[in-house]
């Protein structure tokens, strides 16, 4: 079973190069951010898979639960920012 | 329900897959956030749902699904507050207007 | 007024609490007391922050709601994958403008959530009662156009959608 759960922190891993992909190259900023929060999404699944993994699953919940509410406020601050100044 | 949650895991890394690949191939921002929403939506619910069977029934399935709330009730509004940035800025869409 | 902000803080209280006892995940005395607190003065600095709109909802028909929304989030997505995986990519996006008949803010919030929340639609602007949408092709945003939807989210307030 584990390395089972280990081809999948693998997977995640790899999807997370692909959306680094979008957040290098997007032509603009909006992509960027799309990518970033899409990556955000990843490493919160990936946190509870690492729970799984090491039989945690108390703990890296929380962790996972601070991870998704520090990742609403960053997307809000950055969307409001770009739109009060009107793009980049 | 081992089985099953393997099964539930193995679905939901195919819904990411897909989006990632609808991320690499979509053509513009409002197109993509579709991509990034079908990730969060369905392939979040499979894989977290996945794990939290894994989990058996406890306080540990409990505050999985409770991420799995607070997924489903947060990224959406993520996904609109960047893409209303982006109408407003004016990034135009390419798409035909409809009333 | 004096009860339903007596009812709405009640019910703030509560969810509040059980958010508590599922995270912290201890039974013992210090640590349930130092919870209800919590919750009771969270509850007390909010309440009078919400929205009137509340004591139409019913979390029962929610429960309803729910698992439709669950099955017309796995169609989409399904249609969606085969739309990003065909080699010729048959997309045809469009902008929806979207007249609502929905009065409560949190049914409006709902609604707004639920669209984002189905692959292929996206809501893009609201203002007022008017909503502008943008879906992905045709047959994604059927679902919006034809007034599903939005029935079953007044079937959630309790209130008519008049077609």
């Amino acid at each position: 079973m584990n390395a089972f759960f280990l081809f999948v922190l693998i997977t995640l891993s790899l999807l997370i190069l692909v959306y680094l992909y979008r957040v290098i190259q997007g032509p603009t900023v909006f992509d960027r951010v799309l990518g970033l929060n899409g990556m955000s999404t990843k490493a919160i699944i990936l946190v509870v898979v690492m729970g799984t993994v090491f039989d945690r699953v108390d703990m890296f919940v929380d962790i996972s639960t601070g991870y998704a509410l520090l990742n609403l406020v960053g997307a809000f601050a950055v969307a409001k920012f770009l739109e009060q100044r009107g793009g980049l | 329900m081992d089985i099953l949650a393997v099964v539930l895991i193995v679905i939901g890394l195919f819904f990411l897959t897909v989006g990632a690949i609808g991320m690499l191939r979509l053509p513009d921002v409002f197109t993509r956030s579709h991509a990034v929403s079908l990730t969060d939506s369905l392939g979040a619910f499979c894989l977290l749902m996945g794990l939290a069977l894994y989990q058996g029934v406890g306080i540990n399935m409990l505050k999985i699904l409770v991420v799995l709330a607070l997924l489903f009730l947060l990224n959406p509004v993520i996904a609109h507050a960047t893409i209303r940035a982006a109408y407003r800025v004016g990034v135009k869409p390419k798409a035909e207007e409809h009333p | 007024m004096k009860a339903t902000y007596l009812t709405q803080f009640i019910m703030n209280a509560c969810s509040l609490f059980a958010v508590w006892l599922v995270l912290s995940g201890r039974y013992d005395l210090p640590h349930v007391m130092i919870g209800g607190i919590v919750a009771c003065g969270v509850a007390w600095l909010n309440t009078r922050l919400q929205c009137s709109s509340v004591h139409h909802f019913s979390l029962g028909r929610l429960l309803i709601y729910a698992p439709w929304l669950l099955g017309r989030i796995v169609a989409s997505s399904l249609h969606i994958t085969k739309v990003i995986l065909s080699p010729s990519l048959p997309i045809a996006p469009k902008m929806i403008h979207y007249q609502m008949h929905l009065k409560p803010e949190l049914a409006i919030v709902l609604l707004g959530n639920s669209i984002t929340l189905t692959p292929g639609t996206i809501t893009v602007e609201v203002e007022g009662d008017h909503l502008l949408v943008h879906a992905l092709d045709e047959a994604s945003c059927e679902d919006l156009t034809s007034g599903r939807m939005e029935r079953r989210m007044a079937g959630v307030f309790k209130e008519e959608a008049s077609p």
